[in-house]
């Protein structure tokens, strides 16, 4: 069953930060499907690319480094979105998925979990999807998660 | 002291690497380190069903998780439980760490100058420590032939700098090991000392990390010991001035050196040269010596610097650095965590 079914826009503004997506589970869930994905991915404008990281080579590399890294600004084209999903049941933490695929589908139960999450018993109760906001880089980017429960003979 | 080989800075599936754990596992053992800390990022799934791996290979896995944050990555190892990394403020990262000792645990900075967003994102070291005390070590050296990248120097300067405040910080390498990819760069070893007679155990080496029991070296193991009063004082010891410094009674400071070149045999090599020794502390460079190494034609299994006197002006701490060429390039080779003065 879809229990929850949210997307959202997020802007460059919004990196460093957390948005928490809480949702509800019953008793008699017995595996937990989650599909989370963003697009874009990748910021293709290679002029506003060479801008943001001239402007991260200012901030972080010393005075002589800067133009060395420029010259070799190809090595961290192309600059991409990072949101990553961490979860969270009403006793605690279940683990994160910090990597860089745009599109996830992920499981949860008892016995298993897609990895970064913690295998375990779904406790029924308020639990929190949240999404770590790392970077945006393009203009905006649309994210979508979608969680669905499935009860015993639902699970194969 | 039993000086074990150790990669503490690895990832799995269970974050961006691309390696299981048993991967990792049997190519850390190929290597020849003696242990590693998985350090996943947000995550410590991918250490559920670690001990069997461990004694498949042979290798003693601590648990770890990487902070990867918004205002900098933190490694954590030696702590069963998870700490909630998502609730660090820029301005209140020492309560995360003080919440990790709670749990057993130490908290290093990573890699603290790599060039963060977008590149790399939260990637440079941007939280505002309170009180550097709380900090148990930071990584100085990251990724392969460490020396040699200017961010690692920035690293090895911040710790000089703590070192030179009072502070009592380790030094470690770690490689952010990601894949099984071949590399023909020199890699780094962080050795941790276990007293003779303890058990080589998960819980010794993180108090070896801790107490700064700790050389890192991109080859042969450094090591550095001093004698006073017929003393002898250990990396990471506290040698305290005895009620009698303050007078002409005193006795001699000494150091001795040793340089053991049979490490992980035949998984390093450094061309044959002559090495350059430095003793040094927050007084500067306090001491240097040449020595000759005939490379892989030498029999010399180690090499011993002993009685080398020490002057008995007041310092903090003293370390050891051997510099020399590698891969045709003059740079630091190895070092070792400090012995302290009160």
């Amino acid at each position: 069953m879809l229990i929850l079914d949210v997307m959202g826009r997020v802007l460059p503004e919004y990196s460093k930060t957390h948005l928490r997506i809480p949702f509800h589970l019953d008793e008699d869930c017995r595996r937990l499907r989650l599909k989370f994905e963003y697009t874009p991915k990748e910021l293709e404008d290679r002029k506003r690319s060479l801008e943001l990281l001239q402007q991260s080579f200012d901030a972080y590399l010393l005075p002589e480094q800067r133009e060395p890294a420029m010259s070799q600004a190809d090595r961290y084209l192309p600059l991409k979105n990072l949101i990553t999903l961490s979860l969270d049941d009403p006793n605690g933490y279940r683990g994160a998925c910090h990597r860089h695929d745009s599109v996830q589908e992920l499981t949860l139960s008892a016995e298993q979990a897609s990895p970064g999450l913690m295998a375990g018993p779904l406790p029924a109760g308020a639990w929190q999807a949240t999404l770590s906001v790392h970077c945006i880089v393009t203009d905006s980017c649309d994210y979508k998660l979608q969680i669905w429960t499935e009860k015993e003979r639902e699970v194969q | 002291m039993k000086w074990l080989a150790c990669e503490l800075h690895t990832h799995t599936l269970h974050s961006d690497g691309s390696q299981t754990l048993e991967e990792l596992a049997a190519g850390a053992v190929k290597l020849g380190f003696d242990a590693m800390a998985l350090t996943d990022h947000n995550t410590m799934s991918g250490l559920a069903g670690k001990d069997v791996i461990a004694s498949q290979f042979g290798l003693l896995i601590l648990p770890g998780m990487e902070w990867t944050t918004f205002h900098g990555h933190m490694v954590t190892i030696g702590l069963s439980e998870y700490v909630d990394w998502r609730s660090a403020d820029r301005s209140q990262i020492d309560e995360g760490i003080q919440e990790v000792h709670r749990l057993g645990g130490l908290a290093g900075l990573a890699h603290p100058f790599r060039i963060g967003s977008p590149a790399c994102t939260g990637c440079f070291w941007e939280y505002e420590i309170q009180d550097w005390s709380v900090v148990d070590y930071i990584e100085v050296w990251s990724e392969t032939f460490a020396s040699i990248r200017t961010n690692n120097r920035r690293a090895y300067a911040l710790w000089t700098d703590r070192l030179n405040e009072g502070l009592r910080i380790s030094a470690t390498s770690g490689r952010d090991w990601h894949a099984q990819k071949e590399t023909g760069d020199p890699l780094s070893v962080t050795y941790l000392g276990i007293p003779e007679g303890e058990l080589t155990t998960e819980e010794q080496l993180v108090n070896a990390l801790r107490e700064g029991r700790a050389s890192v070296t991109m080859g042969p193991l450094l090591l550095l010991t001093v004698s006073l009063d017929g003393q002898s004082y250990g990396l990471g010891s506290m040698i305290q001035s005895s009620p009698q410094a303050q007078t002409k009674d005193q006795g001699e400071l000494q150091a001795d050196i040793t340089i053991d070149f049979s490490v992980r045999p035949g998984l390093w090599s450094l061309p044959e040269q002559k090495f350059k020794l430095i003793l040094c502390s927050d007084r500067g460079q306090e001491l240097d010596a040449e020595v000759v190494w005939n490379g892989e034609r030498s029999d010399d299994k180690w090499l011993r610097l002993s009685g080398l006197p020490l002057s008995s002006e007041p310092r903090k701490w003293l370390r050891a650095e051997l510099w020399g060429t590698v891969r045709k390039v003059n740079t630091l080779i190895a070092f070792t965590n400090p012995i302290y003065f009160d």
